[in-house]
């Protein structure tokens, strides 16, 4: 029996995919599938829904270790009732989009992320601890970013765009909070948060994280500051996403934050307070855009993001309340239900205009819902249910969360004050919505429009039967449950009693205190629609013949594009300057000082080896080099000396003395003379001069050498003793 | 023995293959990839049957400095995500390389490379890792300078010197657990001896050496700028060595010094602790914020692995066994993505020739195979629930806040601005390719683009078994829980 928790999420996901492979063979086919996979989910819903109604055991179910952490499913009265919504809001879209979508491209892949998010949106409500939600959360955020991206207009896309970055930025926000809600507390499920948050004595380390958290959830429920997204997207996505978008998965943020409201910050006055007054500010704003704009969405969008304020101003009167809080948690859980009901039924009545005439301008739809009673009736319940006027469900809501704060304010405590100024934007809110409301009933169903009426009235065939069944039935669920509150919507706010911790209380619906707060809120708008909207809103215009919408919202005052963009933008690009510098500075700074440092060292090395070491070196090797050169020096004169020695030259014939010369020559007269007498037939040869110059150095030679050497000196001494032998002797 | 033999075998067959002189594609295919296929089942084989006990010797320097290979839990992990993942990488090549040429060279480092990096998973002690470690560097430079084309000298001469740079470093820091260590096998906690008491100043110091060393892989802040210049290397070695095999190398050798040689006693709640965690948490938003301003998709993935990879080492220095969890899931699981990422990136280049991010309008519908498995591989990798990637950072996140002082608040900041980043340089391609602006739809043509099974098989395979982990990754959850906390 527990399975069907995890089924109710893996079903829708399973048929995405079988979905989008029928879809490649059949569009029809595929067409089927998906409407009877989301009316399969929706009677399983119901079911749970019965279940709970009958008071049956509430299913669980765990599994261990799924994403690392654990999933934990269940299905008490609030999450029974708020997944039967979603599903509602599935089959009914599901129902219509078939002849929306007839002309569209990619339509494979709408549904196949359609059903996608089914699934996620469906763990998301079932989801019971914090880790879980966010699991789901995170799935359901990127797979329906195509919805928003799905017509590729660079509207579109720049709305995707948005979208994508809140979802991004906003799940790693929550995140951190998670970690350090986590970190703080020790446990992530709602029950256990709340006891171990009861058990701490100091809670002032808990307003970080949730703050995180809250950032997180708000985003995706449209609470401002961080609801840019929301008045961008919906009027660009196809209107059965619109739809969704804004009936369901901004609840699946409420929820969140609703999981942290009751649990950690349960009667904790400063969150309350806090969050009571951001819903505060996001009701008046968004009532305020609704009712400056003239798109037919984008005024549904900001009622949205209105309607969310109202929801947080309940959960704000709940944190205040604490024990006592039974009115606002009454107020709260059917402001989501109605909330998500009108939407439905308003984008798919806006759908239905947009398919014909692809356009959104009031001013160019002008006319186009007169003689159409079907869709003029229920523009008009969802109109009347979502202003809170008497007899419809939106009035039962309402007046609960406006006796919550009622209620804070007479107890007298210390926000009492702020709290009767949040009474009064209340009030005035209420005007505002009747008023926008009013102003885009009037605008597609009681004005004409200057040309094209005659064309506009002719279309009668405008509604398939399966679209029409889906507009149809919230709409008159709408109108059953304003007609029999105590029996209806009493059943349902007691169902969630136990979620939002609270028990129920019996409330007089119809009582005059509220019907004059209701009267009050119409009186505010037959002042704002007939003076404000009908005058200064309006312009003549002669070319169109009559009066035309004019957009009088100043054009630069856009949160989103005045300050987030620029701010992100800019914090990217200071990021990226300066992770680049340090890129940069590592490789234009730190490396050339580590190569300068290095080039240094190694010059100072280049330099002392040519200073010193080198010198030296050269010192050392022409020392031994020397010694080497001479020993080989030596050596070659040793062996020139020795074995190589090189031979005397020829001597040079010589010249001789004058006296040699003319003993030579005259010799030579006399031997010519002879030559030339008797030796005439055999003459002499020889030149006389050389021979006797040579004889005459041969014995000089012979006498220097011979007087040189001790034989001479023994001659000369053996001459002289002669002669001295003889002087003794004479 | 067997041990020994798988990282031999695809060394061995990988320099004997130029010998060949193949003649024809299909018959170099069919011997690399029964090459690789082989060692990649004796590699699964080893995990299954190896205990921690068995070690086996190969070089006996001395009673000390040996070379062991063993398989304790952690090498058993990166061992089957190397086994597992290598395969694939070689059949995603064989098509790849087709248009870049050189083939014979290229899948013979290619091969030694797997024997390599089977090694440094194997490698019992630091001495055999660092043996490995550094033969990685050599093995993988000619593959990062195939060819010699496109600047790729230029960038294989930076990666080797940071390479070198960090070998310096780290063999400073390992010398010192090799002095003062006890055991020579890696010990869960650290193997520093009683010796060691009198020197923890200085062991502190070494062990900053050795990160930084080690870190020059895991490309940790000062020192990872070599990380997107080789990103000009053929795809299959960007997308396997740079997002698997010689990253991962590098931050597996900063967890093996870190847990299993320095001990986180030694280290922990001191500056070697402090000085490390602040440069990987630095590099984690450093990297994810430079892939921001980064055009060129390659190099912007490159910078993905540069904060990606400090992811793990971050995940380590908390020095806690659930940081180390973390930082083995995110191993496991980046590891994954990211090879994901770079081959449907390459064949992005290979079929279209398109190589920046703003060129990649609308090529959605005309390669859907290949930017499904993107689509798959970036949303896991931003962290977005349920996917891995989540689990991971999850993991991470939460050993940080459970890490008290400092980190308890620096770590998951981190990690989501990381993720924030990460989330726009993915999401801007991703959307552009879905989504392209209406008046580029018109001109891109309905033909499909998509590679052939080659290229298609890898892709599907790694994109279906993060789908398949997303959903159920229990015993590999157990596992890493394990060897986290010491038991295997």
């Amino acid at each position: 029996m527990q399975l069907i928790l995890p089924s109710l999420i893996v079903f829708p996901m399973l048929s995405a995919v079988v979905s989008y492979v029928i879809g490649r063979h059949s569009k029809k086919a595929r067409n089927i599938f998906t409407c009877s996979a989301s009316l399969l989910v929706f009677g399983g819903t119901l079911w749970l829904l019965l279940m709970a109604l009958r008071g049956e055991q509430t299913l669980e179910f765990h599994l261990e270790g799924f994403c690392g952490m654990g999933m934990n499913l269940k299905a008490d009265g609030f999450r029974s009732l708020y997944v039967c919504v979603a599903a509602l809001m599935w089959a009914g879209t599901g129902l219509f989009s078939p002849q929306y979508f007839a002309h569209y491209r990619n339509r494979n892949r709408y549904h196949f992320f359609c059903l996608f998010t089914l699934g996620a949106t469906l763990g998301v409500f079932l989801s019971d601890d914090l880790y879980t939600t966010f699991v789901f959360f995170e799935i359901m955020s990127f797979t329906s970013y195509t919805w928003v991206a799905h017509e590729e207009t660079p509207g579109a896309m720049r709305a995707a765009e948005t979208y994508l970055a809140v979802a991004v930025i906003g799940g790693m926000v929550t995140l951190m909070g998670l970690f350090l809600t986590y970190q703080a507390l020790g446990t992530l499920s709602f029950d256990g948060m709340l006891k171990a948050a009861k058990a701490l004595e100091n809670r002032n380390g808990l307003y970080l994280p949730g703050a995180l958290i809250l950032f997180g959830f708000g985003a995706k429920g449209g609470m401002f500051p961080v609801h840019i997204w929301l008045p961008k997207a919906h009027p660009v996505a196809p209107a059965p996403a619109s739809a969704l978008l804004s009936g369901i998965l901004t609840k699946t943020g409420i929820f969140g934050i609703l999981a942290i409201s009751l649990s950690i910050f349960r009667e904790d006055a400063v969150w309350g307070l806090v969050i009571l007054l951001l819903g505060c500010i996001t009701m008046f704003l968004g009532a305020l855009l609704g009712l400056f704009s003239i798109d037919l969405k984008r005024t549904l969008a900001c009622s949205s993001m209105s309607q969310i304020g109202f929801i947080l101003v309940g959960i704000g009167c709940q944190c205040l309340l604490g024990e006592e809080s039974s009115l606002a948690a009454q107020g709260t859980v059917l402001h989501m239900v109605n909330h998500s009901l009108f939407k439905l039924v308003l984008f798919m009545c806006a759908g239905t205009v947009y398919m014909h005439l692809h356009k959104l301008d009031l001013n160019d739809i002008r006319g186009w819902g007169r003689r159409k009673p079907f869709l003029m009736i229920c523009f008009l319940m969802a109109g009347l249910g979502i202003s809170g006027i008497p007899l419809w469900s939106g009035f039962v809501s309402k007046s609960l969360l406006h006796e919550g704060i009622l209620e804070y304010v007479h107890e007298g405590a210390a926000y009492a004050g702020i709290a009767k100024a949040v009474e009064i934007i209340f009030v005035l809110t209420g005007g505002l919505t009747l008023s926008y409301m009013t102003k885009l009933f009037v605008a597609v169903f009681v004005e004409k429009h200057p040309t094209r009426q005659k064309e506009f009235d002719e279309n009668r065939h405008y509604l398939s039967l399966p679209g029409r069944i889906a507009i149809a039935i919230p709409a008159i669920l709408v109108f059953l449950f304003g007609l029999t509150p105590s029996f209806s919507m009493r059943a349902l706010s007691d169902l969630a009693m136990p979620f939002l911790r609270s028990h129920s209380h019996a409330v007089n619906y119809f009582s005059s205190e509220n019907l004059i707060g209701a009267l009050k809120s119409v009186l505010v708008a037959a002042v704002v629609y007939p003076f404000i909207v009908r005058r200064w809103m309006m312009k003549a215009d002669v070319k169109m013949g009559g009066e035309r919408y004019i957009n009088r919202w100043l054009k630069h005052f856009d949160l989103e594009d005045s300050v987030y963009r620029p701010l992100i933008l800019g914090l990217l690009r200071i990021f990226g300057c300066f992770f680049s510098l340090c890129d940069q500075l590592l490789e234009k700074a730190l490396m050339p000082f580590l190569m300068t440092l290095g080039s240094l060292i190694a010059e100072g090395a280049d330099r002392l080896m040519d200073g010193l070491i080198v010198p030296c070196l050269e010192g050392l090797g022409t020392f031994f080099g020397r010694i080497l050169d001479t020993v080989t020096d030596l050596s070659v004169i040793g062996l020139k000396k020795s074995v190589m020695r090189t031979r005397k030259p020829a001597p040079r014939p010589t010249v001789g003395s004058l006296l040699a010369f003319r003993i030579g020559l005259v010799l030579d007269r006399i031997i010519l003379f002879l030559n030339h007498t008797i030796l005439r037939f055999h003459p002499i040869r020889t030149k006389f001069v050389p021979v006797i110059a040579a004889a005459e150095q041969n014995v000089l030679e012979t006498s220097r050498y011979y007087s040189r050497t001790i034989s001479f000196s023994l001659l000369m001494f053996a001459i002289g003793l002669l002669i001295f032998l003889i002087f003794i002797l004479r | 023995m067997l041990l020994f033999l798988n990282v031999l075998f695809p060394v061995f067959m990988g320099a004997v293959l130029p010998l060949f002189h193949f003649k024809s594609r299909i018959l170099r295919s069919v011997y690399v990839l029964l090459v690789t296929c082989m060692t990649s089942a004796l590699a699964f084989y080893n995990v299954l049957t190896s205990s921690a006990d068995s070690a086996f010797v190969f070089l006996h320097l001395t009673e000390k400095a040996r070379c062991v290979l063993q398989l304790d839990g952690a090498g058993k992990l990166f061992t089957a995500l190397v086994a597992f993942l290598w395969p694939m990488a070689v059949l995603y090549a064989f098509e790849y390389m087709e248009h870049e040429g050189g083939e014979n060279s290229f899948f013979s480092w290619y091969t030694i490379t797997y024997g390599i990096t089977l090694g440094i998973s194997m490698s019992g002690d630091i001495i055999t890792l660092y043996l490995f470690y550094e033969l990685l560097t050599l093995s993988t430079l000619p593959l990062v300078m195939h060819r010699l084309v496109n600047g790729r000298a230029a960038a294989g001469l930076k990666y080797l010197y940071y390479s070198l740079l960090g070998a310096g470093l780290a063999f400073a820091g390992i010398m010192l657990v090799f002095f003062y260590g006890d055991s020579a096998s890696f010990t869960y906690g650290g193997v520093l001896s009683s010796l060691a008491d009198a020197q923890k100043p200085l062991l502190r110091f070494g062990y900053f050496l050795a990160f930084l060393g080690m870190g020059v892989k895991a490309a940790v802040f000062p020192l990872h700028d070599w990380l997107p210049s080789v990103s000009v290397a053929p795809t299959p070695v960007t997308a396997l060595l740079h997002a698997v095999a010689v990253v991962k190398a590098g931050a597996f050798a900063v967890i093996r010094v870190t847990f299993y040689a320095f001990g986180p006693a030694l280290i922990a709640g001191t500056w070697a602790q402090a000085v490390p965690f602040c440069l990987a948490a630095f590099t984690v938003v450093f990297g994810s914020a430079m892939a921001v301003k980064e055009k060129h998709f390659k190099r912007r993935l490159a910078y993905s692995t540069v904060s990606n990879l400090c992811y793990i080492v971050m995940g380590a220095l908390l020095l806690t066994p659930q940081g180390l969890d973390g930082a083995f899931n995110h191993l496991i699981f980046h590891a994954l993505m990211k090879i994901s990422l770079f081959c449907a990136c390459g064949a992005i280049m290979t079929r279209t020739g398109r190589e920046y991010v703003a060129e990649l309008h609308g090529l959605g519908h005309s390669m859907p195979v290949t930017f499904v498995a993107l689509t798959v591989a970036s949303i896991s990798l931003v962290g977005i629930p349920p996917f891995i990637g989540f689990v991971s950072k999850w993991k991470l996140a939460q050993a940080g806040v459970l890490a008290g002082s400092f980190y308890s608040i620096a770590a998951p900041a981190a990690l989501i601005l990381s993720a924030i980043l990460t989330a726009v340089y993915l999401f801007v391609p991703i959307c552009y390719a879905w989504f392209p602006a209406q008046d580029i739809q018109e001109h891109t043509s309905d033909e499909k683009m998509d590679p052939s099974w080659r290229m298609k098989l890898p892709l599907l395979v790694w994109c279906i078994s993060i789908l398949v982990l997303t959903f159920y990754s229990a015993p590999l959850q157990a596992f890493i829980a394990d060897i986290a906390n010491g038991i295997l």
